[in-house]
């Protein structure tokens, strides 16, 4: 995909998905609140679209936004749950809200310095927008022939995975998880089910008879 | 006019808008089929259904002579008077054939007038939304039943490609390596729809109708993902369009009579495939909310479901979601069984060596006509089988199909280990 459509998207998808995460926040009808987080996790499905990874795009939308999330508005609609009043704040709340908020933001500020797009302190939208000409070629004779090769300063395109062999991101999805990562995967197949028999003998009647 | 033509040429060359443009097409024409076939399969549906039931009704009126003077009237006979003109003997097999036609009486219309004089009446109805609802979910709610399955539809491959002079056209509109997927996830978003429309109402009736179609279209989900792995572990890939090639080469999954499926061990895989198709098809009828499986708009315990407080438009889309999840069921189905585009017996190949375009086009009509052959059999299953108990539904759900499935991914992988 051309470099600069792939970019553009990604920031759209993420402006929408941030949009929306604060929608979750903000919102006071707990119904309005969850359907923000669906539509958040549908633009971050996209963004993972937009980087080759379509398996875990889609598992992300038939998973969360497709079923777990369906079950939290089931429960908000049956239980009636009324709009969220204004708590009175307690100083104690604040301090805990305030070293979780900087604690993730550490993380994501970390995560966002260490970008490609991002190196020497600069944005990768800027840099785009500097080098938008030899970013797209004009000429489709042009464009056909030489290989689409960003700028050095633009310091490499989004990630994305390539796709070698013509082995698909599920393949590649599978190995990694079927091997490297086996015994992870069988450890947390037992935690799951142990939560679904914890949560059938929690939720049986016991007969009287 | 050169100029002009250079241009395009020039701008076909580009590949960026080479795919633009193909892809804007391939969606106009899927966009164009499903519409078509949802209107289509509304006719289809009152036909079968006076067909099967044996109620005659509006479906079967024609246009009356009598309306008509300048033709005549019944008395004055103008079917005999045509006959006449064409040289046919009054009580002969041409002259039955029409009396049979009921031609003496009206000029046939197969029933077309009915479903466009209850389109044009559900557009001038008046447009009532009650005073006590949640607006902004209750008009968000049809919108997200009906915009699904349309969205749905890019990964269905309709024909096999072409090689142009400007590039290659693969004939799906998104040619994604995750099809199958595609599909559930995002037909499974239209439970939000079912839900919204059920909760926004604010009526007891139609929220108990969006918690029964939430609940079973979540638990059905569950089957058909499970009901379709056999299936993608036989063919090892989970692109519908090689899904549908391998099918043409090597026999449909459900009838491989040709290439290399008259193997032993494709015939062994023929059980487990069956059982397959059999839970797949039955999910799909769950999935798009049909008898046996509407409970959600079940009329005798629920005043009219999650669509009770609806009205005019906003009625029908509703309903136009669920013939268009029926569509793209039955799509699903054809893909995945009974070969897609496939023609079969190995014409596909010598098609397309003689002319691409042809082959295309062939393929394409076949693909229209395994399509309506299945939404035949949904309306046929609809007008046959009585409703099932909510309980009913969720038993064979949880407790019979999730089983069998599990135990069909089991047979076929020992089949695919030892049958060789």
């Amino acid at each position: 995909m051309n470099p600069a459509i792939q970019a553009i998207l990604f920031y759209v998808f993420a402006f929408g998905a941030l949009l929306s995460a604060l929608g979750v926040v903000a919102l006071r009808n707990p119904v309005s609140s969850a359907l923000s987080l669906a539509c958040c996790l549908a633009f971050v499905a996209a963004i993972f679209f937009g980087a080759g990874a379509t398996f875990l795009g889609i598992a992300q939308l038939i998973i969360y936004a497709g079923a777990i999330l369906v079950l939290i508005l089931f429960i908000v609609m049956m239980l009636n749950v009324k709009d969220e009043q204004p708590a009175a704040g307690h100083w104690c709340y604040c301090i805990v809200g305030v070293v979780i908020a900087g604690m993730m933001a550490g993380t994501i500020s970390s995560a966002a310095l260490r970008l490609p797009g991002a190196t020497g302190g600069r944005c990768p939208v800027h840099v785009l927008i500097e080098h938008a000409n030899e970013l797209c070629p004009v000429s489709g004779e042009e464009q056909a022939t030489q290989p689409q090769t960003p700028p050095a300063e633009y310091g490499g395109m989004l990630p994305s995975i390539s796709m070698k062999d013509h082995e698909s991101d599920v393949s590649l999805l599978g190995k990694r998880l079927f091997t490297h990562y086996n015994m992870s995967i069988v450890i947390l197949s037992f935690a799951l089910l142990a939560g679904a028999l914890g949560a059938v003998a929690v939720g049986r009647k016991l007969r009287r008879d | 006019m050169e100029c002009f033509w250079t241009w395009c040429c020039d701008i076909l060359r580009n590949p960026t808008w080479f795919y633009l443009l193909t892809t804007v097409a391939k969606l106009a024409l899927v966009f164009a089929v499903i519409l078509a076939f949802v209107v289509l399969s509304v006719w289809i549906e009152r036909r079968v259904a006076g067909w099967i039931q044996d109620r005659p009704g509006p479906n079967r009126a024609g246009l009356p002579l009598f309306l008509l003077r300048p033709f005549g009237s019944k008395k004055e006979q103008p079917l005999a008077g045509l006959l006449h003109f064409f040289g046919c003997p009054p009580d002969g097999r041409i002259a039955r054939l029409c009396r049979w036609l009921r031609l003496d009486r009206e000029i046939p219309t197969f029933g077309l007038i009915q479903p466009c004089l209850d389109g044009g009446k559900l557009f001038l109805k008046q447009e009532i939304t009650p005073s006590y609802v949640r607006k902004f979910y209750f008009i968000l709610a049809p919108m997200l039943v009906l915009g699904p399955p349309l969205v749905a539809a890019a990964v269905v491959p309709f024909s096999s490609g072409v090689s142009t002079t400007f590039g290659d056209i693969s004939m799906c509109v998104a040619n994604l390596s995750i099809g199958p997927l595609w599909v559930f996830a995002i037909s499974g978003l239209s439970v939000y729809g079912l839900t919204l429309a059920g909760w926004s109402s604010n009526s007891k009736y139609p929220f108990l109708g969006g918690l029964r179609a939430t609940a079973q279209l979540i638990s059905y989900e569950v089957a058909m993902g499970l009901s379709v792995i056999p299936l993608l572990m036989v063919f090892g890939t989970l692109n519908l369009q090689e899904i549908v090639t391998s099918q043409a080469t090597d026999g449909w999954t459900l009838l491989p009579l040709w290439g290399g499926g008259l193997s032993i061990q494709r015939w062994v895989l023929w059980i487990p495939m069956a059982l397959s198709f059999l839970m797949f098809a039955t999910c799909i009828f769950a999935e798009a909310n049909r008898t046996p499986f509407d409970m959600a708009e079940c009329e005798t315990d629920l005043v009219g479901g999650y669509h009770t407080e609806y009205s005019s438009m906003k009625f029908a889309s509703f309903f136009m979601g669920e013939y268009a999840a029926m569509v793209i069921g039955s799509a699903m189905v054809v893909t995945l069984f009974l070969g897609g585009w496939s023609i079969g017996f190995g014409a596909d190949e010598a098609l397309a060596t003689w002319n691409q375009w042809v082959a295309v086009i062939c393929q394409f009509i076949v693909f229209l006509v395994k399509l309506l052959a299945f939404i035949f059999f949904f309306v046929w299953v609809r007008w046959t089988l009585p409703r099932f108990r909510w309980d009913q539904v969720m038993k064979l759900c949880w407790l019979v199909f999730i089983e069998l499935a599990v135990a069909n991914i089991i047979l076929t992988a020992l089949i695919l280990y030892y049958v060789k």
